[in-house]
């Protein structure tokens, strides 16, 4: 048994030796496996990053040259020194290091196209007053061992009196200088650079010297062909742009050259947690928002966030009011038929959630049943499809807390959410539960308008790509959704901690209602302000004698009061700049809708005022021999403002309460401020308690004020 | 006598309503002209066509060898000349009884504030209202309201005075004093055009008694000859209701 067993081995191992063998030679001509060495980390040219992948522009260029010219690398990453050690004695065949091109280091080496030019800068600790090397007199500089700045620092030792100490990693030598036993280091730039920007407690105090340039290198005299490949390869990466590509993912400083230092303005959901919503101080957080901050800080541009909502948000862009959006937007061929999308930067499916108690648990018990979706999501799309097949109804709303309320309250039996979402807000304290797998599995993409901001989506790809390759992409991600993260995601938002009574509700967003509120009066002063000018313009000219004044009166009129606020406000923000392709700030496009709609208004009452009037008014004033004009000021409109008094301040009351109506193109007013608390703790009962409590007071404080201005007007 | 006012074919038509059929009249200085006829018959119309409340359809209305029917007439200098007084006052609520007289005065003539508040304050003593100076319009009676419109008229010092239907809408109690205030104001020889259903004013004061009927005149002449030897068949139809009643 045992021997048989035995044989069956053996014949397997020759078997497999034979096929070996055989299979070496071939795989060998057809693409040859070359051993490069690197350093242990050397960001941004090579680092292992969170999945312990070994990345960078070393990397990068050497795995890109690889492919472009047909053959393998291995690259190992031994450490510098090791490196250079290994390529002389054969062990490796080449190496790829950030290694600068030197007089010494050619006689032992041969290098292939220069990649890279960079040069030797002294960086000290942030804060520090040192800015020259003058004053490092005295003192310990820290030096990584074998570098290029090493060698150039070591120049300068005697001319300006310090004293090096070596290390064999950068990590260390930073840590010298940050923890303060040294009080400086030298380094190449890009690399200082990369890691400043990463969070390094360093700030680089010299301008770059020395410059010089990083080569690929093998051992003199060997592996011709290989640096030819290298070189050819790097010509080839050059011309095709993957070079630039390369370089910009870890430095930003080719892809980005054209959105470094601009401002975009990118429009987001209100309430789409874990993605996005407003966190206790009112700021926005969430996966969306610190990706797309991370990115614009990795590509040097600024982004102001809008929260308009998803749906004004997608046509702020389509409008060319902002410029991209991110709003956990799935990626879909209707969509990209509008916008062009940044590679995936999330993975989402659609689940269907149920209230707690709920025995619902699979769509064929849907049947006769109401559903809850959000307009526009892609679990709205889902439910659609597969609405006739289960036979279930669609109850659409604007927002998620709106949605998840219907299931709560058993208006509707369920809903339609993307997952993490839905898990999210589940750990938040919802009452539903996830009952299917997740379906429709799409991806998330950053959009902007189609054909337009290139620039952006690059560097918005290219960020991606570089905050994926060194982590940040994962931590921003557990933050939000790893289970020991939610925990912290849940003390931002101050689920648990947060008093929920009313007292404690209002005491938390104190300043965020006050402000919502000072926005809402400052926007009605502004508007009714405007609208009276064009409400009193417009009625004038529907009573003058004039048939074409007549005749615009009207039509304005018409316009602008037979179009619902909702609509003009749209038409207004996301309509006109898509016309003109000029911008309209949020505030002005809401005071210009509120000046024509409840400008109409006015004109309307100022109209009927004047008429009211008993004409034998005028004529009297006019057998007088008195002008139009002066019997218009002196006589009617004396007469008809009398009458217009209280439709004018019902007029100002309807118009303060319609700046809520503005919330639709993310004006922080008094009801978007309401939406953005609710999107955070979901207490919606209570928050819409205490916003509507707020408009009342307001509006019997205005009602106060025209009784008192009623009585004095009487006589 | 000269002549003050000479309308030659006035026609005026409300859409396909023809409600003025060429009506010709003439108005001398200090003559005091009344306007009798059935409601609806277009006596108001052709007062107010005569300082162009109305727009004249065409024909021609000469007031001081002027064409005011014509469209480049300065109406609101003409009207400054021509006084008029409506049925229903037409007392600015908004101005105080003063301030109704004052208005036209200090607005058009630019006359100084005292100097108005004088000469409004003797129109008011002719009408027998001095008191009433300061009163608001809604705290005066109708036939006190009359008054004042009457010398709110007389501010501007015209020289031809209308008066459309002043009585109708006064209570019977105060038609006596605004039918005294128009005598004494045809006395002193002011030219005056009258639309009444106010016979006896018409036997007293006019000068001229016109009927008019279906928008045309269908007989004009002294009260005399009007009232006593009537020849149109018409005419002595409504005295017939009028005076029968």
């Amino acid at each position: 048994m045992k021997r048989k067993v035995l044989t069956a081995f053996g014949l397997l191992a020759m078997f497999a030796t034979i096929l070996f063998c055989l299979g070496l030679p071939g795989s060998k001509a057809q693409a040859k496996t070359y051993q490069i060495g690197t350093d242990v980390t050397y960001p941004p040219f090579e680092f292992a990053n969170k999945s312990n992948k070994y990345v960078g522009i070393d990397i990068d260029i050497m795995q890109a040259i690889a492919k472009e010219e047909g053959f393998k690398v291995n690259v190992k990453p031994v450490g510098f020194n090791a490196a250079v050690q290994s390529v002389q004695s054969g062990q490796l065949d080449g190496i790829i290091a950030g290694m600068t091109i030197t007089p010494e280091r050619k006689d032992k080496f041969d290098f292939g196209t220069p990649y890279y030019k960079t040069g030797a800068v002294m960086a000290v600790k942030k804060g520090s007053d040192i800015t020259s090397l003058k004053q490092l007199k005295g003192k310990k500089v820290a030096l990584k061992t074998g570098t290029a700045a090493a060698d150039y620092a070591n120049s300068l030792k005697k001319k300006y009196g310090f004293k090096t100490v070596t290390f064999d990693d950068s990590d260390n030598m930073y840590q010298d200088v940050t923890t303060g036993n040294s009080v400086a280091c030298f380094d190449d730039q890009p690399v200082l650079q990369y890691g400043i920007k990463h969070g390094l407690k360093l700030q680089i105090a010299t301008k770059p010297a020395n410059q010089g340039w990083y080569g690929f290198g093998v051992k003199k005299g060997t592996h011709k062909e290989l640096v030819q490949k290298f070189n050819a390869g790097l010509k080839k990466i050059r011309a095709n742009g993957t070079y630039d590509k390369i370089v910009g993912k870890y430095l930003g400083t080719t892809a980005n050259s054209k959105v470094k230092g601009k401002t975009f303005i990118i429009g987001t959901d209100v309430t789409f947690p874990p993605f996005e919503f407003a966190n206790k101080n009112n700021k926005y957080v969430g996966i969306d928002m610190d990706l797309i901050r991370a990115i614009a800080n990795e590509q040097g541009f600024k982004v102001k966030i809008k929260a308009l909502g998803f749906n004004a948000a997608v046509q702020a862009v389509e409008s060319g009011q902002a410029d991209g959006v991110i709003a956990g937007m799935s990626i879909t061929n209707e969509r990209k038929a509008q916008f062009d999308f940044s590679k995936p930067y999330f993975n989402s499916g659609v689940v269907m959630a149920v209230a707690k108690n709920s025995k619902i648990h699979k769509l064929s018990q849907l049947k006769g049943k109401k559903v809850a979706v959000k307009t526009g999501t892609s679990g709205a799309d889902y439910a659609n499809s597969i609405k006739k097949k289960y036979g279930f109804k669609v109850v659409t709303f604007d927002d998620s807390n709106n949605m998840y309320q219907d299931v709560t309250t058993g208006n509707s039996i369920a809903c339609f959410e993307d997952h993490p979402v839905m898990q999210y807000a589940i750990k938040q304290g919802t009452k539903l539960k996830i009952v299917t797998k997740p379906a429709l599995n799409a991806p998330y993409g950053f959009a902007v308008k189609k054909g337009h901001n290139k620039a952006l989506l690059q560097a918005f790809n290219t960020g991606l790509e570089d905050l994926k390759a060194s982590g940040t992409y994962d931590t921003i991600k557990a933050k939000y959704l790893g289970a020991d993260e939610i925990k912290t995601a849940a003390k931002t938002s101050g689920n648990s901690a947060e008093d929920r009574t009313f007292i404690g509700l209002i005491k938390q967003n104190k300043g965020a209602l006050l402000s919502g509120l000072q926005e809402t009066l400052w926007l009605t002063v502004v508007s009714i302000f405007f609208a009276t000018i064009f409400g009193v313009l417009v009625g004038l000219m529907g009573v003058v004698p004039n048939k074409f004044s007549r005749g615009t009166s009207t039509t304005l009129i018409y316009l602008f009061r037979g179009m619902p606020l909702l609509v003009l406000a749209l038409f207004i923000y996301t309509g006109i700049p898509s016309l003109t392709g000029q911008k309209i700030p949020a505030f002005i496009a809401g005071v210009v809708t509120l000046t024509f709609n409840e400008g109409a208004y006015i004109a309307a009452f100022v109209k009927g005022g004047i008429q009211a009037v008993d004409p034998g008014q005028m004529e009297a004033a006019r057998s007088l021999g008195l002008p139009f004009g002066k019997s218009m000021r002196k006589i009617i409109l004396p007469q008809g403002i009398k009458i217009m008094v209280p439709s004018f301040i019902n007029q100002f009351i309807i118009t303060l309460k319609d700046t809520s109506i503005l919330s639709i193109i993310g004006l922080l007013e008094l009801t978007q401020t309401g939406k953005i608390i609710i999107a955070r703790n979901l207490e919606g009962f209570k928050v819409w308690t205490i916003v509507a409590a707020i408009y009342l007071i307001i509006i019997t404080v205005l009602t106060w004020l025209s009784n008192w201005v009623q009585r004095r007007t009487k006589v | 006598m000269s002549e003050k006012v000479k309308v030659t074919n006035l026609v005026k038509t409300f859409g396909d309503n023809e409600v003025l059929k060429g009506i010709n009249l003439t108005v001398q200085n200090n003559e005091v002209v009344v306007i009798i006829g059935p409601s609806g018959s277009g006596k108001s119309t052709l007062l107010r066509n005569l300082n162009k409340l109305e727009e004249p359809t065409s024909g021609s209305i000469v007031i001081d060898n002027v064409d005011i029917a014509r469209d480049d007439v300065d109406i609101n200098s003409v009207r400054e000349n021509i006084g008029m007084v409506f049925q229903h006052f037409n007392l600015f609520k908004n101005l105080s009884v003063g301030e109704n007289i004052m208005l036209a005065p200090v607005e058009l003539k630019k006359e100084a504030k005292d100097e108005a508040e004088d000469q409004a304050k003797k129109l008011l003593a002719t009408v027998g209202l001095e008191e009433k100076f300061d009163a608001t319009v809604q705290s005066l009676s109708g036939g006190q309201q009359q008054r004042v419109a009457i010398a709110r008229a007389l501010a501007m010092n015209p020289d031809i005075m209308l008066f459309d239907e002043p009585t109708s809408a006064l209570d019977p109690e105060m038609v006596g004093d605004v039918l005294e205030v128009m005598k004494r104001l045809a006395k002193q020889g002011m030219t005056m055009v009258v639309v009444t259903h106010e016979m006896g004013f018409a036997k007293e004061v006019a000068d001229r008694v016109v009927f008019v009927d279906d928008g045309q005149i269908l007989e004009e002449g002294t009260p005399e000859q009007i009232f006593e030897h009537p020849k149109n068949e018409r005419l002595q139809d409504f005295l017939n209701k009028i005076l029968n009643v």
